[in-house]
């Protein structure tokens, strides 16, 4: 059974007949808890009887929803119809009954009479907004929504005001791609409700990318509520674009309602992996309400994304919160592995130091892989080797690999390094390289792959350069590698010519297609757009099955009609 | 079968290998086209070039050949269209399949000369057509009232007018706009053109270039129009000596009398239309099927088939239909049908909605010249609204709604062959 006539039968099967037995004799009270027994037992004949019963005794409404469910299940939908006919007459004021009515029908698709139905309510109920919320409610579930949205235009004509219909008027212009039009009429909604708001991402979410700035400012607009800023910050999560969503969160005042928001906001974007919003949603609440837990939250999200230095604060302020076997337990390893992350290798010691006695030779023995790659960070080899004297690796542990790849040893680190556990893009390249080359041993190699794990991008890029002197069967890889390293640095002085040494020296490489498009890339950025245009063009015509020829196209189109890529 | 008569190689393949020379390639424009629209800007690009090509009317989807050369090999490998190559053997025995079927080719002599009707500030995916020419890399020429009012019309072949309101009332959308930063911009352009042309008001001025246009079919023109156009030129031209606007839009009321006094006879394809009389009605008159705008009268969208016609007998209307596909989903516009009561007699329906009282697509001829009106807004955005996104024809390469336009494009360049009836 769909979802919305799910809900409304479960509140009459829930709610209705305790308004029965408080309103009615106790024989209709009983009536009715006999028909649901009977329903529940899955004797529908006799729950159609005992409801017929309960409807006699008075208990129409919950009689009506009894038998409509019994009907549904028996796919006799049009079997009510004849129980609400003879009803409507004498019960002209209940809701329920109209409602009942209009749904069997757009169920039966019996369109002309579900209008007909629809306007002997509005004639018997001029000035009731009941009738078009019901009816559009119907027609929205039922994936009609330009129905629904000439049933809300005329509720605008008779009634003079739509404000009852907010809620329809919103979700039947979702349904319709109004997206601007229906966040304006959620904003609505939300002012005076503002629990509408997950209802509101619900709806909004599919709303394409070039109608999103719209939402954005309807959602956004001065004055606009909690509920629609909270909305807005969700959508955004679900857009892809989580930062954007706390960046409308973060500049309200950090008041209770809007910590439990952030804290909802936290979870969210944890779950999405959206690690650097969630750090940064933990630190503010960290900084506005401080405890433990949210500081620990904080420190492996900001370890997630990268930011070692966060993580060190945010583990280091828990801990004197937490009782001495937690700190061992859950500050320490973070605080290890943020130190390592920083290469401050001296410091990550003395702290498995004064842990030492309390974690014990084995606990100590757990952290050497941590503090050999804080030697790694540091660029001291030999003392990374010292650090895991006690604790020797397996020959295909990725530490291992690492250290081996870092000392030439490419064969070590072909080994090794196909169990490395979260290929990152250092990992991808160097994986990508010792698939490459025949070589078992470069000492170029090694210092560049270590300049890449200290962090010097400087150092790294020369280093890549002159491997490629070295390994001429991964020249173009290593070049490559180098070139994208100055492109991230937003470098082009640097990047454009060892692109261009790729796409002239290593024309039959598989890097030579990428080469030309961020040769072209970086000739529009400088205003060349002819020389982007050659470069494009060159490598469609020439690398006809290459993988990026579909983005060359489309840059090639966007520099044709001036669009924005 | 006919695509084994033909070099199955893929460009590529030409392209790296010198031997692999063909006298002709040859574009599918069936199921075998991975880029429809693009196959229409090759072609186009070919002929600016002084290519002759063949259009191979319902031939594997209306195929296009033309004479193997560098530049249109290179063109269709960056557009990204699919070539076959075809020798003289293949080309030989696709002419001896055409003859004797309902096919027919038609020489492709020249590029015709574009223009789009359009306010100079508006941005190409306002108007589908636009959107195509730009997608497909043709080009085209942006022309305003100033132009028409001038002699700026002389120098094109082919003009196309898509949602611009020739009765001179925007599309009555001063109803639910006026205030909109968009809508007050036009207005008051709008009438400062008028007055700069000595015109007191919008309506006198979109009359008097609805005028100029159908002057301009009438010397030998071809005219495209969709949407609102279609209907609104209509009654511009029929209302020429009558009040048929709103006072929002002329400061007094539509003449009483203005249906009686609508003179239908200068007309390219309707007659004896009613007026939309109501100025709350959004809704010019009853020409427009759908009414889409009036929400009591609003029809539903359904399916519409392109008709099918003798290739060597009715070359022109086989080449605006000429698709992959026969039955498309429709789509509304300000005008998304028309209704066949108000067609007249000589009216060409191209395509129509099966038991509707409506048709989708039609042509006709007109002195010297011909016109062809398609109904809707968007082939691919079916319920198209204001400040909706722009239609991504990359997402849509092989439209079969969107090659409609393009067949419009296209046929001003066919050469006139003596009519066979």
């Amino acid at each position: 059974m769909r979802p919305l006539l799910s809900t409304a039968l479960l509140l009459g099967v829930v709610a209705l007949p305790a308004f029965a037995r408080a309103q009615e004799p106790a024989s209709t009270a009983a009536l009715v808890s006999r028909a649901l027994e009977a329903e529940g037992a899955g004797k529908n004949r006799d729950a159609i009887a005992q409801w017929r019963s309960a409807i006699a005794a008075g208990a129409v409404v919950p009689g009506v929803l009894g038998l409509e469910r019994v009907f549904s299940l028996l796919a006799q939908e049009d079997s009510i119809l004849v129980v609400i006919d003879t009803l409507i007459p004498r019960f002209p004021r209940e809701m329920q009954l109209r409602s009942v009515k209009l749904r069997s029908l757009v169920t039966l698709a019996r369109s002309a009479d579900a209008d007909a139905a629809f306007d002997q309510w509005r004639a018997d109920a001029p000035k009731d907004v009941a009738p078009y919320r019901e009816y559009a409610r119907v027609l929205l579930f039922n994936s009609r929504p330009a129905k629904a949205d000439t049933v809300l235009r005329l509720a605008a004509e008779s009634l003079g005001n739509t404000r009852p219909l907010v809620l329809e008027i919103a979700q039947m212009r979702s349904a319709l791609g109004l997206w601007k039009e229906s966040a304006e009429a959620w904003r609505e909604a939300m002012a005076n409700e503002p629990y509408y708001e997950l209802a509101t991402v619900f709806s909004l979410t599919p709303t394409p990318a070039a109608s999103r700035d719209a939402v954005r400012a309807e959602l956004a607009a001065p004055g606009a509520s909690v509920g629609a800023v909270q909305a807005l910050a969700f959508l955004e999560v679900a857009w892809g674009s989580p930062r954007s969503g706390w960046r409308v969160l973060s500049t309200r005042p950090a008041t209770d309602t809007t910590i439990a928001i952030w804290r909802q906001f936290a979870d969210e974007v944890e779950r999405a992996h959206a690690w650097p919003t969630a750090r940064d949603a933990l630190v503010a609440i960290h900084t506005a309400r401080p405890d433990a837990s949210t500081a620990l939250r904080g420190a492996s999200a900001a370890l997630a994304a990268d930011d070692a230095p966060t993580a060190l604060r945010l583990a280091r302020a828990a801990a004197p919160a937490l009782d001495s076997a937690k700190r061992l337990t859950e500050v320490l390893p973070i605080e290890l592995e943020a130190l390592a992350r920083l290469g401050a290798a001296r410091e990550a010691e003395r702290v498995l130091a004064a842990a030492a006695p309390a974690i014990g030779p084995d606990g100590v023995r757990l952290q050497a892989r941590t503090i050999a790659w804080a030697w790694i960070r540091a660029g001291d080899i030999p003392r990374a080797r010292a650090a895991l004297k006690d604790a020797p690796l397996a020959a295909e542990d990725a530490v291992a690999g690492w250290l081996a790849l870092f000392e030439g040893d490419l064969a070590a680190a072909r080994l090794a390094l196909r169990n490395t556990e979260a290929p990152g893009q250092d990992a991808v390249s160097a994986l990508a390289l010792l698939n490459r080359t025949k070589a078992t041993k470069s000492a170029a190699i090694g210092t560049a792959f270590l300049s890449l794990a200290r962090a010097d991008s400087v150092q790294a890029t020369r280093r890549f350069e002159a491997a490629a002197m070295e390994l001429p069967d991964a020249a173009a890889l290593l070049l490559s590698i180098a070139a994208r390293i100055e492109t991230a640095r937003h470098n082009d002085d640097r990047a454009l010519p060892l692109w261009q040494r790729v796409a002239a020296e290593h024309a039959t490489a598989p890097e030579a297609p990428e080469a030309y498009l961020e040769w072209a890339r970086g000739l529009k950025r400088r205003g060349d757009v002819a020389g982007a245009r050659l470069r494009l063009e060159h490598l469609i015509i020439t690398y006809p099955g290459s993988a990026l020829v579909h983005q060359a196209r489309r840059e090639l189109d966007a520099l044709r009609t001036g669009a924005v890529e | 079968m006919k695509a084994s008569r033909i070099a199955r190689l893929t460009l590529a393949l030409a392209l790296c290998s010198p031997t692999a020379r063909a006298q002709h390639l040859l574009l599918p424009m069936d199921d075998a086209q991975v880029n429809h629209l693009k196959a229409y800007g090759v072609t186009f690009g070919a002929l600016k070039e002084g290519v002759r090509s063949e259009w191979l009317l319902n031939y594997r989807g209306g195929a296009f050949l033309i004479p193997d050369m560098p530049s249109v090999r290179r063109a269709a490998a960056l557009a990204g269209v699919t070539v076959e190559l075809a020798d003289a053997n293949a080309v030989a025995a696709m002419r001896r399949e055409i003859s004797e079927g309902n096919m027919d080719a038609v020489p492709l002599e020249k590029a015709p000369r574009i223009a789009v009707y359009t306010p100079p500030d508006a941005p190409p995916w306002d108007d589908a057509v636009t959107l195509a020419l730009a997608y497909a890399g043709i080009e085209y020429a942006k022309i305003w009232d100033d132009d028409v009012l001038g002699a700026g019309l002389a120098q094109y072949d082919w003009v196309h007018l898509h949602h611009e309101d020739f009765t001179g009332q925007q599309n009555k959308l001063f109803l639910g706009f006026r205030d909109a930063p968009w809508f007050v911009q036009a207005r008051e352009r709008d009438l400062a053109t008028a007055r700069r042309h000595g015109f007191a008001d919008i309506p006198t001025l979109k009359k008097q270039v609805a005028d100029r246009l159908r002057a301009f079919v009438e010397r030998g023109g071809f005219l495209f129009a969709m949407c609102g156009a279609t209907e609104t030129l209509e009654l511009a031209v029929a209302g020429r000596a009558v009040d048929i606007a709103g006072p929002y839009s002329d400061g007094s009321p539509m003449d009483p009398d203005a249906d009686a006094k609508l003179d239908w006879s200068k007309t390219f394809a309707v007659q004896g239309a009613h007026l939309e009389q109501a100025g709350g009605v959004n809704a010019m008159s009853d020409i427009d099927g759908h009414q889409v705008n009036v929400p009591s009268r609003r029809q539903p969208l359904g399916t519409f088939t392109l008709f099918g016609f003798s290739a060597k007998f009715d070359p022109v209307a086989t080449m605006l239909v000429q698709d992959h596909r026969t039955v498309l989903a429709d789509y509304y516009g300000v005008t998304t049908s028309f209704n066949r009561k108000s067609l007249k007699p000589g009216v060409t329906v191209l395509a129509h909605e099966e038991g509707a009282p409506w048709v989708k697509y039609m042509h006709g001829s007109y002195g010297q010249g011909s016109w062809t009106y398609l109904g809707g807004h968007d082939p691919e955005d079916p319920q198209h609204n204001i400040g909706a996104p722009p239609t991504d024809l990359a997402l849509h390469p092989n439209s079969p709604g969107y090659r409609l336009i393009l067949n419009n494009v296209l046929f001003p360049a066919a050469k006139k062959k003596p009519l066979k009836t």
